[in-house]
């Protein structure tokens, strides 16, 4: 025996209205910031496709030239040759500083707030979150003065304490100055993982940690089974942000290297730079940009996925 | 939503009109103000002298107010061609001289052509035939063309900048032939010192290297290679002997092979500090190495054993097409290269292009005009190696760097030239 249980008709009509109706108040909150997106994002965005299928030198007429810049592009060793070197600063900027700060985090929170008290955590947080603040203009100039090989602070105190012979010309050999960019990349980015692991470890249950230390477990092994587990969709936007970031460095190579040298430390946006300013193939830049913003746009969608897959098998 | 709409089509209306080529449109300023952009700074020698030129055009023109506009040397060079275009443009502003900059703007047909004025006012008579040439384009933007898109007033060129203090201690002559000056720079080189100041991440490296080439070269090579008079040989004798020699200074200790990452300025406050004996650069650092070196002597030299030198005109003044005022431009233009202004250039460490010696007070600033006169009596200014082919300074900054450190053959670096030069003649339709 079923009972079904009817509801009036006005009533069924009714809610949807109201809904949508509520939906639609919601929906002029989206105004502001969706002609802020179409104004400044996507339409220079169509432009720059727009460019990039033309052949142009900044001033007068674009000429049509379909996808030639982009069967360039493909073919264009230096390009490749950039990309790789992006790689290796999503290494510095991306991976690296978020194991960094995920240990760091652990520690701060874990052991220094306990030990110490967390005001002692406070400041050293702020410490390390220091070089996000700087501007790199003026970081970057003193971090290459501080590489510079005659009279760098780096060069005079190995020499000062007797490892004069590992002295280097950090920025100015072809192999070493990509690692060197990157050891300045991990210094300026480790503050950011920091803050969101710090942040994301304030909202783990407590209880968890004092049962698994009631059972014996390990710091180490309470880090790896709960911390790791509990923040892992902050792990996805870390890894989300930082490697945006690492993909659209222009400021950090221009201010240490130029790319240089030879071309050792170019990457994609500095390359797509100097074809829209330097060589005046405003085009072929855009070529360049376009690939590289769909290369991002991926990658964010593939880390979107797993953070909110994180989050489903979370709760 | 129907507003959102139309306000966004406004808006990217609005956007695309912006980023839009057109014409200039409407007045920019009224007839009572010279809009004027430069990217001197106000103690450099040009800053003295224009600002000086101001004075005197608002006293020459009572009721009309220049409306100078400090703009910074990337600023003007990577916006000019947008801003140009625009109802922002100035009616006089200095600008880059060379094929992927003045004559760039040229081709596209941005800049006046001021022919008929320079003849008319006679700043053709005042300039030197390669002074002259960086102002002349052609239709396809080449410079040393048939018509006059701009003025320049003071010159540059390349010499080798001493420390007399360091010459004495280690008793080194002043050398006036080439072997006298690898001799020097040996006798520096086995004392531990390296004998000449290198920035390897900017213009010195190759400014060695083109000085090196420019010693076996004549004329028409030059021609050649800027003005694309024929065809360029990258493996040819003098550009040969220069990839080889600089890599050969770089294994006997003459430049320093940590000085890939120097940048130029640090190479020059290097030469300041009493660090290198020589220094071979631009008389662009002489105000300034007047001002700041205070513990040792110096003095310079043209380099030794060659007929050409780098160094060419200034940067120009250009007239944008769209300016409404072009008369009091040309005005201004006419004051900066009258005799007491650019006695005023000289004295303040300038190259003037039409100064009088005989006014200029200050002995070194004498000897700086008559090195330069003696180079543009000849014939010997050899331009720049980075004005072929836009974005070439890069390219040569990459392979003077493998230079250094060894990186690259002298062989394979000159290729690494050849190829995007190649590249920018196809580009032009050359």
């Amino acid at each position: 025996m079923t009972q079904t249980l009817s509801v009036p008709a006005t009533e069924t009509k009714r809610k949807p209205v109201v809904r949508r109706r509520r939906e639609m108040t919601y929906a002029v909150y989206l105004v502001p910031s969706g002609v802020l997106f179409v104004a400044i994002i996507l339409v220079p965005f169509l432009m720059n496709i727009g460019i990039s299928l033309t052949r142009w030198d900044g001033i007068g007429r674009p000429q049509w030239i379909g996808l030639e810049n982009y069967t360039r592009l493909l073919s264009d060793g230096e390009f490749w040759a950039s990309f790789e070197h992006n790689i290796a600063l999503v290494i510095a900027m991306a991976i690296i500083p978020a194991a960094i700060g995920l240990v760091l985090a652990a520690v701060l929170f874990d052991i220094i707030a306990k030990r110490f008290g967390p005001r002692t955590a406070s400041i050293l947080r702020a410490c390390i979150y220091l070089p996000q603040v700087l501007p790199f203009a003026v970081a970057g100039i003193v971090w290459s003065w501080m590489l510079a090989p005659d009279n760098g602070a780096l060069n005079e105190t190995l020499k000062k304490v007797g490892l004069g012979s590992l002295r280097e010309d950090w920025l100015g050999d072809p192999k070493l100055a990509l690692y060197t960019v990157m050891g300045v990349m991990v210094w300026v980015q480790i503050g950011f993982p920091l803050i969101v692991f710090m942040a994301g470890l304030q909202r783990v249950d407590p209880s968890l940690y004092e049962a698994a230390e009631i059972d014996g477990a390990s710091w180490w092994r309470r880090f790896w089974y709960i911390t790791i587990p509990q923040i892992r969709p902050e792990l996805y936007v870390v890894l989300l942000i930082c490697s945006v970031a690492a993909l659209k460095s222009f400021d950090k190579v221009y201010i240490l290297t130029n790319g240089g040298p030879g071309n050792a430390t170019r990457v994609p946006a500095y390359y797509s730079w100097q074809n829209f300013f330097e060589k005046t193939q405003v085009g072929y830049g855009a070529a360049i940009a376009t690939v590289m913003t769909l290369i991002i746009v991926v990658l964010t969608a593939v880390l979107l996925r797993r953070q909110s897959k994180a989050e489903e098998d979370g709760s | 939503m129907l507003k959102t709409g139309k306000t966004l089509a406004a808006l990217t209306a609005g956007m695309l009109a912006l980023s839009a080529c057109g014409g200039n449109s409407g007045s920019s300023s009224s007839p009572k103000e010279l809009k004027l952009w430069h990217y001197e700074g106000p103690d450099s020698a040009m800053g003295v002298a224009w600002n000086q030129a101001i004075k005197e055009f608002e006293q020459t023109h009572p009721g009309v107010k220049v409306k100078f506009e400090e703009k910074g040397f990337e600023q003007i060079q990577k916006t000019a061609p947008m801003v140009l275009n625009s109802k922002d443009a100035p009616d006089i502003l200095e600008y880059n001289k060379g094929n992927a900059t003045a004559g760039l703007l040229a081709k596209q047909g941005l800049l006046t052509d001021m022919s008929a004025e320079v003849t008319k006012r006679g700043w053709d008579k005042q300039l030197a035939p390669n002074i002259a040439e960086t102002a002349k384009y052609d239709a396809k933007g080449i410079m040393g063309g048939d018509k006059w898109y701009g003025v320049p007033n003071y010159a540059e060129y390349l010499q080798v900048f001493y420390n007399k203090k360091l010459f004495d201690k280690y008793g080194v002559k002043v050398p006036t032939t080439f072997d006298e000056f690898t001799a020097a720079m040996d006798t520096f080189a086995k004392k531990g010192v390296t004998p000449l100041a290198n920035g390897g991440a900017e213009y010195p490296a190759q400014q060695y290297l083109y000085q090196l080439a420019l010693s076996k070269a004549d004329r028409p090579w030059v021609d050649r290679y800027e003005r694309y008079t024929g065809k360029v040989d990258f493996h040819d004798p003098a550009w040969t002997y220069a990839a080889n020699t600089f890599s050969d200074w770089v294994k006997k200790g003459y430049i320093a092979k940590n000085s890939v990452s120097v940048k130029a300025e640090n190479a020059g406050t290097s030469f300041i500090s009493g660090k290198y004996p020589m220094f071979f650069s631009g008389s662009w650092w002489y105000g300034r190495f007047e001002k700041e070196i205070k513990d040792f002597d110096w003095d310079t030299f043209l380099w030794p054993g060659t007929k050409m030198t780098l160094g060419s005109s200034g940067n120009l003044w250009v007239v944008p097409k769209g300016s409404e005022n072009k008369k009091l431009a040309y005005d201004f233009i006419d004051i900066t290269m009258k005799k007491d202004i650019q006695n005023l250039l000289a004295d303040n460490g300038g190259v003037p292009v039409a100064a009088d010696p005989n006014g200029v007070k200050d002995p070194k600033n004498k000897k700086l005009i008559q090195n330069y006169q003696t180079l543009a009596g000849s014939d010997g200014l050899g331009f720049y190696p980075d004005w072929p082919a836009p974005g070439y300074y890069d390219v040569l900054v990459a392979g003077t760097q493998k230079l250094i450190n060894g990186s690259a053959s002298p062989d394979k670096v000159l290729d690494s030239f050849a190829k995007p030069y190649d590249e920018n003649l196809s580009n032009i339709g050359h």
